[in-house]
This record gives C-alpha cells, sequence and structure tokens, in this order.
C-alpha cells in the first residue's frame, strides 16, 4: 500500500497552527521516540528505513547520524532549508504547510543523537516562511516540546532559525556551516566532515528539510513500512516539484521509481497546449539534462544514475521544443558563474568562462572552436574543485552540449 | 635532548618508496623526498586552504585527483605526481589562472620569480584560448606603508588576507565580493600599518602585493641571495640577502636591494618584522673602507694588516709599565660571540682591564611578537660570555684612561659633540673600529673599518640564547676586515698563552673554545 | 549622522546575539535587521554592525558584497525581483522583465526617480511551479503576465 507520507493534510486548513497538527496526531512521534524509545532504538529504526538524504546527494541519514562521535563537545544539528537548487521548491511547501512535521523531526533527531541546539538555515528569500517557522517553534515552546526536560524526558532542545542572504552555494553544507558562523560561504575543505567537525567546530548533523520531516513518519510506523512506500533501498516517497512547460507544475509525492514519463504526462497533466516535449532535466538544475526520448526511466537514486543524470533535489523542469536550447545554456551558465563563491580556481574562472562564451554566441559572435571549448572547460571543472558546486555546474553544462550539440552548432 | 619524532610509514610517490612521516600530508612528504609539488595557495605556516588546485595528485584508489596539499598520507599510499590526468588537470588549473590573468610580465615587477611563470613554463606553454573581455579591476591599489596591490594580477590564494588574520590578526585586507568578481581589497581609508606587512609582499606568490622599497629598482634575476641573520634586534631572525653581485660596465648605487625571511622554525617562523626588511640601508651607507689617521706621531704607517701589531706593542708598554688601569674600552653587541669572548680573554682576564662600557643603540619597544627591545643582536652572548652590560659613562670613561679602544658607530648617537669631544679630548691615545662613518671619525686618532655582519663569520646569542652561526654574504669594502681577526692577531701579538691564541684561524675554532671554557656554549650536541 | 540602532532594535540584537555560542554568528540576523531599519548597508551601516560585533568593518564589507541581499545603495520603496532562472524564463520571464522595463522607464538594477520602484532580475526564486515569479519586498506573485503586473503595481502606494 503506498500513500502520501509527507503532503496527506496539506490541503487542511491551518494545518501550521500546532492544535490543528496535533489533531491529525501530529506530535505522537515525539512521544513515541522520547518516552518508548532509547536514541539507539531510533538509530536502528532510520538506518532500517534507508531514508536517503532529499537535498541532492542521497546519503542515507543514519548513516550520516552515527558518524557523529561521542564526545562532551556539544553537537549542533543543522536543518538545509536553502532550497536554491534551480527547480525545486518543495521545502517552501513543507514548511509553509506543515512546520510542525520538520519541528517533530528536528526533536526526534536532535533526541537521537544528542543534540540540544537546532539551526533551521533557510533562504533569505523565504522570510515570510521563516516567520512562520519561528512561530510554529514558540507553539512548540508553549506545548513543552522544546526546550527543557521535553515531556519529562529529561532532554532540552532549543531550536533557531537563521536565514541566509541570498547565495545558492549555501545549500553545499560545508558553506550553510560557514554562513551559519558569519563568515562568506565558502565551502570547506573535507575532512574533517561535519560530523565530527561541523559548526563552532563541534560535531554536526546537516540535513534536509524533506529528510528531516520523514522521520515522525519513520518513528510511527516503523522502517518496515517505509522501505514498502518507496524502494527497498530507497525508502519513503519523494515529493517530486514538476515546473516548466506542464499543465500543472506543482509538487507531486509519489514512491521512489515512479517513472519520470507518468510523472510528466499523469500527474503534472502533460505539456501544455499545442507545446512538444524535447528535454527534461529530473533533478534540479544541477542535474545532467535527459532528452525527450529518456524519460522512460523511474525517479529513484540509482536509475538516474545508471542514465548518467541524477535525481537531486527532484526538481523536474520540462523544457519544449520551441525553446532554444541555447538560452537553456545561457540560464544554466549564467546561474553557476553567478553563484559561484570564487574560492576554487576552476570553479571561479571556469565558469565565468563559459558563461561569457555561451553569451558571445547568443550575440551572433560564436566562433566554430566555441562548443569545443565549451566541453573542453567543462571538464576541467569536473571533479578538480573544491566543493561540489564544479561538478554541479559542469554536469548539466556537458550533457547539454552534448546532446544538443547540433542545435547550439546551427548559432555559430 | 631527544627531538620526538612521528613513526615513520612508507608510501609510494612516483613508483619509488618513500618514508614519510605519519600524520604528514602528501605535499610534505614529497618536498621531503626532494619532489616538488606545485602550489599557490598552500604555505606551510597556514593550515591548507585548498583553493588554487594546483596540487592535485593521482592517488591509488582514490577516483577524483586529491589535494596533495591537505591529504593525509597512510601506509603503502601510491601516489602520482606526474601522471598524465595529473599534469592535465594542473595545464586546466593554470589555463584558468591565465584566462583572467593581465599578462603583464614584461612591466611586472615579480617577473622572474613568479610561481606563475615557473608553472607555466613548466607545464603550460600553452596558446590561450581566452577569446573573451578580462575583467577589469583595480591595478595600483596602495594598501601599506610602502605596498602596491594589482587586483588583476592576483589569483585569489588569499595567503595575505590569511598572514593578517592569523598572524597579525589585524584583518587589513579582505575578499570582496563573490565568483569572478572576487578580489582582496582593503577598507576605505584603511591601511596596512602593522610591522609585519613586508612579509606580504614576500608571500604573495605573483605579482599582486609587490613592495615599493624594491618594486622597479633591478630585475630579480640579477640578484644573488645569501643566508645571514637579522642584527637589528636581539630576535636573532633567520634572514636571506638579496644583493647585486655588480656589472663590469657601470657602478650601482648599492649592493643590497632585499631582505627576505628565512625559514627557522625555533626562531622567526617563516617572516620577519619590517624593521629589518626595510632596515638595510647601513650595509650600503657610509661605510668605512679604509683607515683613517687623524694624529701621527712619527710612527710608520698604520694599516689594517699591522693594526694588531701596532696596538699589541702600545698595550705591552702600558702592560710592562703596570699601567694598564689607564686601559678603557667600549664595546657593543653587534659584535658576534667569538669576537666577545676574545675581548673578553685579552682585556679583562689577562689585562684586567676595569673599565669596560658598552655603547649600543638605547632600546626601543618590543612589539609582542618578533621584535624586540634590544636593538642590537647579541647582548645576550656578552651576558653569557661574563660581560656586564654597563652603558658608557664620560666621565668614568675619562677618569685616569690614556688608552681607549673603542667599537661601533653607535656612541655617537648616544651623546652630544660637545660633550664625547670633551672627554675624548682628555685620552690621549684612542682608537675607533667602525663598519660606518659618522662624526666619531673625527674624535679618535685612528679609525679602523671592520666588516658587518653580513660581511664577516661567527656566531650570535638570541634574545632567548639560542647560538646561531653566521657566514659572510658580502665582500667587506675595501680595507675593512673582521674584528675577530684583528682581535685573535693581537692576542698572539701580546704573547698570551700563545698555544691558546695561534688555534684561532677561524670563528669556528674560537667557539669549540669557548665551549671548553663557558659551558652555556658548548654545542648541544657535544 | 552616523547611524544607531533604537533601544528596542538593541535588545532584540542581544537576545539574538545570545543564540549562538560565537558573537560573529548573528552577523547575517543583524544585517538582516540592519538591511529593515536602514533600507542598504553602507560603510556607515557596515561600521555600526562591526561595532555591535566587536569585528572590523572590513570583515562586515566581506559578508555584505558576498551575499546579494544587502545593497550599498538605498532601494526604491517596492523591490521588485524577477527571477530570471529555467522555469521562469521557460515560461516567458524574458518578456515579462521587457514589459516592465517598459512600464517602469527603468532598466534591471535601477530605482525609478521617484524612488518607488526598483527593479532587479535574481536567480531561482523557489516558486517554479509559479513561474514566471517575482517578488515585490517579500511578497511572492506568481504566473505573471502584463496584466497581472498592472493590477500589483497600480494597486500599491
Amino acid at each position: 500500500m503506498k500513500e502520501k507520507v509527507l503532503t496527506e493534510h496539506f490541503g487542511l486548513e491551518n494545518l501550521y497552527k500546532i492544535d490543528v497538527y496535533q489533531k491529525q496526531g501530529g506530535y505522537r512521534a515525539t512521544e513515541k521516540a522520547l518516552k518508548k524509545m532509547k536514541p539507539e532504538e531510533i538509530l536502528e529504526e532510520v538506518k532500517k528505513a534507508n531514508l536517503r538524504g532529499r537535498g541532492g546527494a542521497g546519503f542515507p541519514a543514519g548513516v550520516k547520524w552515527s558518524f557523529v562521535p561521542d564526545t562532551d563537545k556539544p553537537k549542533y544539528l543543522c536543518v538545509n532549508a536553502d532550497e536554491g537548487e534551480p527547480g525545486t521548491f518543495k521545502d517552501r511547501y513543507i514548511m509553509s504547510h506543515n512546520p510542525h512535521m520538520l519541528i517533530e523531526g528536528i526533536i526526534i533527531t536532535s533526541f537521537c543523537v544528542g543534540i540540544s541546539v537546532a539551526f533551521i538555515y533557510i533562504r533569505g528569500e523565504y522570510e515570510a516562511i521563516a516567520l512562520r517557522l519561528e512561530q510554529a517553534i514558540s507553539e512548540a515552546y508553549e506545548k513543552g516540546f522544546l526546550g527543557k526536560n521535553i515531556l519529562e524526558s529529561g532532554f532540552d532542545l532549543d531550536v533557531f532559525v537563521h536565514r541566509g542572504a541570498g547565495a545558492y552555494i549555501c545549500g553545499e553544507e560545508t558553506a550553510l556551516l560557514e554562513s551559519l558562523e558569519g563568515k562568506r560561504g565558502n565551502p570547506r575543505l573535507k575532512p574533517p566532515f561535519p560530523a565530527s567537525v561541523g559548526l563552532f567546530q563541534c560535531p554536526t548533523v546537516i540535513n534536509n528539510v524533506e529528510t528531516i520531516s520523514n522521520i515522525s513518519h519513520i518513528i510511527l510506523n516503523g522502517a518496515e513500512w517505509f522501505i514498502k512506500q518507496g524502494l527497498p533501498k530507497d525508502g519513503g516517497t519523494r515529493i517530486f516539484g514538476v515546473s516548466g512547460m506542464v499543465k500543472n507544475p506543482g509538487i507531486y509525492e509519489l514512491p521512489l521509481g515512479t517513472s519520470l514519463k507518468d510523472i510528466i504526462f499523469k500527474h503534472a497533466g502533460g505539456m501544455k497546449e499545442g507545446k512538444k516535449l524535447k528535454a527534461v532535466i529530473p533533478g534540479g538544475m544541477s542535474a545532467p539534462i535527459l532528452t525527450a526520448d529518456e524519460i522512460n526511466i523511474k525517479m529513484d537514486f540509482d536509475s538516474l544514475v545508471e542514465a548518467n543524470s541524477m535525481l537531486g533535489s527532484a526538481g523536474i523542469i520540462v523544457i519544449d521544443d520551441k525553446t532554444s536550447i541555447l538560452d537553456v545554456l545561457k540560464v544554466v551558465t549564467k546561474f553557476y558563474s553567478h553563484e559561484s563563491c570564487g574560492q576554487c580556481t576552476p570553479c571561479r574562472i571556469g565558469n565565468s568562462w563559459i558563461n561569457k562564451i555561451v553569451k558571445r554566441i547568443a550575440e551572433g559572435k560564436g566562433k566554430k572552436e566555441d562548443i569545443d571549448s565549451i566541453l573542453r572547460l567543462a571538464s576541467n571543472i569536473e571533479g578538480n574543485t573544491l566543493c561540489p558546486l564544479g561538478d554541479a555546474a559542469a554536469m548539466p553544462i556537458l550533457s547539454i552540449t552534448k546532446k544538443f550539440r547540433k542545435e547550439l552548432e546551427s548559432h555559430l | 635532548m631527544q627531538e620526538k619524532t612521528n613513526e615513520m610509514i612508507k608510501i609510494f610517490i612516483d613508483k619509488e618508496p618513500v618514508d614519510a612521516e605519519e600524520g604528514t600530508t602528501v605535499l610534505k612528504a614529497a618536498e621531503r623526498a626532494g619532489i616538488h609539488i606545485p602550489h599557490l595557495c598552500y604555505h606551510p605556516a597556514f593550515p591548507p586552504e585548498g583553493s588554487c588546485r594546483m596540487c592535485l595528485v593521482e592517488i591509488e584508489g582514490f577516483p577524483k585527483l586529491e589535494l596533495a596539499c591537505s591529504t593525509v598520507v597512510k601506509e603503502e599510499m601510491k601516489i602520482s605526481t606526474k601522471s598524465e590526468r595529473v599534469v592535465e588537470a594542473r595545464k586546466a588549473v593554470l589555463e584558468f589562472l591565465l584566462a583572467e590573468h593581465p599578462l603583464d610580465c614584461p612591466i611586472c615587477d615579480k617577473a622572474g620569480d613568479c610561481k606563475l611563470q615557473d608553472y607555466y613554463d613548466e607545464y603550460g606553454l600553452f596558446e590561450s584560448q581566452f577569446k573573451e573581455a578580462k575583467e577589469k579591476r583595480e591595478k595600483k591599489l596602495k594598501i601599506g606603508k610602502s605596498l602596491i596591490l594589482d587586483q588583476e594580477r592576483c589569483i585569489l590564494c588569499t595567503r595575505c588576507v590569511r598572514f593578517l588574520k592569523e598572524v597579525t590578526k589585524t584583518q587589513d585586507l579582505g575578499v570582496f565580493h563573490r565568483g569572478v568578481h572576487s578580489s582582496v581589497n582593503i577598507y576605505e581609508g584603511a591601511s596596512v600599518e602593522n610591522n609585519y606587512s613586508g612579509n606580504l609582499a614576500e608571500i604573495c606568490p605573483v605579482g599582486a602585493i609587490t613592495d615599493e622599497d624594491f618594486r622597479f629598482k633591478t630585475r630579480s634575476w640579477f640578484l644573488k641571495e645569501g643566508e645571514s641573520i637579522c642584527p637589528l634586534c636581539s630576535r636573532g631572525c633567520n634572514i636571506l640577502i638579496e644583493y647585486h653581485p655588480g656589472f663590469s660596465r657601470f657602478e650601482l648605487p648599492k649592493r643590497v636591494y632585499r631582505i627576505k625571511a628565512r625559514e627557522n622554525p625555533e626562531v622567526n617562523g617563516f617572516w620577519i618584522c619590517d624593521r629589518g626588511r626595510y632596515g638595510y640601508s647601513y650595509l650600503d651607507e657610509r661605510r668605512a673602507d679604509q683607515i683613517i689617521m687623524n694624529k701621527k706621531e712619527g710612527e710608520n704607517e698604520l694599516t689594517c694588516e699591522n693594526i694588531s701589531r701596532h696596538l699589541g706593542e702600545k698595550i705591552k708598554n702600558l702592560s710592562s709599565a703596570r699601567k694598564t688601569s689607564g686601559i678603557a674600552l667600549i664595546l657593543h653587541t653587534w659584535l658576534s660571540n667569538e669576537e666577545l669572548f676574545l675581548l673578553h680573554e685579552i682585556f679583562k682576564n689577562d689585562l684586567k682591564v676595569e673599565k669596560i662600557f658598552f655603547a649600543d643603540l638605547p632600546d626601543g619597544e618590543a612589539d609582542g611578537f618578533l621584535l624586540t627591545s634590544e636593538p642590537s643582536p647579541n647582548r645576550r652572548g656578552a651576558q653569557e660570555i661574563g660581560f656586564d652590560i654597563k652603558t658608557v659613562d664620560l666621565g668614568a670613561l675619562a677618569d685616569g684612561t690614556d688608552f681607549l679602544l673603542a667599537f661601533g658607530p653607535f656612541l655617537s648617537g648616544l651623546f652630544s659633540s660637545k660633550d664625547l669631544r670633551g672627554a675624548l679630548d682628555k685620552i690621549k691615545t684612542k682608537v675607533l673600529f667602525s663598519s660606518n662613518s659618522n662624526e666619531l671619525n673625527s674624535l679618535f686618532d685612528v679609525v679602523i673599518p671592520v666588516a658587518l655582519i653580513a660581511e664577516k663569520e661567527g656566531s650570535l646569542t638570541n634574545v632567548e640564547g639560542i647560538v646561531q652561526g653566521f657566514q659572510p654574504v658580502l665582500e667587506p669594502p675595501g680595507e675593512s676586515l673582521p674584528e675577530w681577526k684583528v682581535l685573535s692577531d693581537l692576542g698572539k701579538e701580546l704573547g698570551m698563552d700563545s698555544k691558546f691564541y695561534s688555534e684561532f684561524t677561524s670563528p669556528e675554532a674560537i667557539l669549540s673554545e669557548m665551549g671548553k671554557k663557558i659551558p652555556f656554549f658548548k654545542k648541544k650536541n657535544d | 549622522m552616523s547611524p544607531e540602532f533604537s533601544e528596542k532594535t538593541k535588545k532584540k540584537i542581544e537576545e539574538i546575539v545570545a543564540r549562538y555560542p560565537q558573537k560573529e554568528a548573528a552577523i547575517l540576523p543583524i544585517l538582516h535587521i540592519t538591511q529593515q531599519e536602514f533600507g542598504s548597508i553602507s560603510a556607515e551601516e557596515e561600521k555600526l554592525v562591526a561595532r555591535i560585533l566587536g569585528i572590523k568593518p572590513i570583515s562586515v564589507r566581506e559578508l555584505v558584497t558576498f551575499y546579494t541581499m544587502f545593497p550599498k545603495e538605498s532601494l526604491g520603496k517596492y523591490h521588485i525581483q524577477v527571477c530570471s532562472n529555467l522555469s521562469c524564463s521557460l515560461l516567458g520571464a524574458g518578456n515579462f522583465v521587457d514589459y516592465l522595463v517598459e512600464k517602469l522607464g527603468i532598466k534591471p538594477g535601477e530605482t525609478t526617480p521617484d524612488k518607488k520602484f526598483t527593479l532587479s532580475t535574481v536567480e531561482c526564486l523557489g516558486a517554479c511551479e509559479r513561474a514566471p515569479c517575482m517578488m515585490i519586498n517579500f511578497n511572492y506573485y506568481g504566473e505573471m503576465d502584463p496584466k497581472k503586473v498592472d493590477e500589483i503595481l497600480d494597486g500599491l502606494k
């Protein structure tokens, strides 16, 4: 039996208020976890659930938590709500419709890992949502789900909302930590990994909003149930965000492994009137592009890797045949050039260089060798940068340029 | 004392087995094995930054290229520093760096001394494919008393920013904006005004920060360098003296063009202060280069060669007349351990001279980091040898003195000319050994030109008691000669323990003899 | 005159600072408050924030120029930010910007002479399902077309 997990009650009026949330069974998972479970049991359950990170990288959450060393240092939880990957808007829905589901996840995660301070790092533009989160947090304090000695378990937790200020790179976990510490969002060298040396040099868990929002459901219904909502190695549902040239853009919570073709043509209503499918970006802008004949594919981490793309943030951007691929490439290259933090050489200069070439082509001043230059430069960025942004930029640039080379050459 | 060393493990670099210290990085292990891995942002003084991406190497079992600067070695690790993939990646990084670089090497002061140039020569030599407009930035931003920042040449290694954050903790420079618009910058109205600013030009791997003290005065490839010790305070910072060996066809205004820091973890780390860096004019200005005779007493012509015999005779006469109480000495602590030791042996131990004064520059203020309050390099040495560092008292000096041996040019800074003349006029015979000319030259009967620390051999004892040897970098000008030579000849001349003095053919021999007499100077590993 | 925070704001800042084990971590929240109170973050505001946190103004400048939400110059009363990223441009964000340029008589990055509107094009705002989308100050507007934007802008005083 597959069902909606995260978005089930999204239609409900005032779900963001704690009373309404509790009427739907809200905070029962917290009670169960804090009163009836040991941290080790929670960790075991989350590991068994094969909950993979929903931010993009798909790292199993339980495994990530288990990397946190046993120390006397304070430990932190950072919820990554810096949703900035183009084509992605699912976390916005979760936080604005059901902030308490996220807070519950934060409480249980913190209890499990032994954390007493959690920060929700939310992108600066989501100011209204940040306010909603803060209201929800203060409701949770009032009801005794946050603060000192929560539900008389002896467990203390404070949660703060921390707003970013306009920098895509801060969605990268170590850049997020730098930003949260009050610095420029320059990613850190790894190792050490945040689980051992993270926020304020202390062990830190960083998980995406959607990842954390699944926790209460796993606790209530168990790992086995959770796996049944998705795939054995990839438990649960995914909230797919569909945008671009479809009839019904929006979020669709579906089991992992749902076919991309079905998402576009069944769930999102197919192409807009008179438009034909040309290409799809399946997992946020960083995911390599798929052509119209590559969409018979299951939407889960492994299937997409097999197709040389990635599930990423599950933001699906649907491109129609009237759209010039050069325009797409221009938007893509401008974005990464604008969002490169500038710290490391290949990303700082490579992305700007490629964008300069693409702009020149768009101005009608393309040269024969430009396409090869783009491919060469993007390959030189790929794998050689300090953080994943280099690959995130190179992957779409390479795939677009390779798969639509003929069309691009027609502009030269 | 046994130094604590880490366990050694075996790794392979370019297929060759290499011993590496456990816990060290690939880059350090390679350097230890004599293999240079190119790098720009990495500097041994700071934690790895990993931003330039020049030091990427291939490590077996790792899918991506890894940073040599930050990857810690593991037993049996197999590293390639020259594989095709590595070379291609280096080329790629260089191509990126050069794309937005102005390539204004002909007018860049760093040319010839620039890592970007060196690496291009080694890994690049490709034709530029960059056909776009380069970013425009500030080309000549004055950021400190003698520092110029060229943002277009900057490769954003941020060594300068990190230096000011971690070493001086003044945070004068920062990175503004982001992406390709990122640039190192200074806050309006602010300036790098600390005593270590010169290190910025030195650690800049490219021509982004240049030093007005050096800029456009010569080209770096004309210069030679030699290792020395900075004498301008008692820290004893290890330095490199960069000098022009000269042209045959025209005369240069000076020999020394630049002082650089030389790494010594025990003394100065990687840095020197601006006082030491910029205060080198004494090496070339107003140098005494020939003997000056102001008073003739019908004697033979004095030369630097026969001066010890002349002085020896004078002293012998005083000694046989039991008038050694009429001898006075003015010393200073730019003299080496060996020279001070000889002075101590001859005058204090043997001749029992009591009037021994010191004339150094007045104490300054320590800066809390390297610069000490003592403006000379060997006060500690003088103390360990057994001198009581008494400043010159003109009254006591002149009282009953008829023979004065004075060393150094510093006396003139301590008293007015009138007072000096008044005191010295009372002394019958007075001889000065000095490296730099000043008003003292006219107040003594004979002035003998002597070598500076950069021009002779010896050792100094720094404020912390570390004894550091030095070798001559420059030729002593003209007739000038090192004091230790005159003094050991004088000892022989005086016939004092001829066996003892005849051993002294070098400062090294003197130091080894010192070790026998004074435990402090016994070599630690003897 | 150099800017100064009100007593109330100072209290709020103290509260924020107390959340973090290191004072500097409070800088982004404080910059948001500063931006709200003074409308821009010029050198004067940078110095004010630096003073509060006991850091150098250059450290504030490093952040202010890194993040996009702290303009140096004051913006218009209404800051119109039009998304120019992929989903929005697929659905005509480009034409929509052209329409605004014509309607307001300013180019992206400029402010109308009456200081009422500032127009910016920005990267993804995270509302792709409502493309083309824009923000006016902190309110989101989706499915934009000339008619809709006319209604919205005409409703703003």
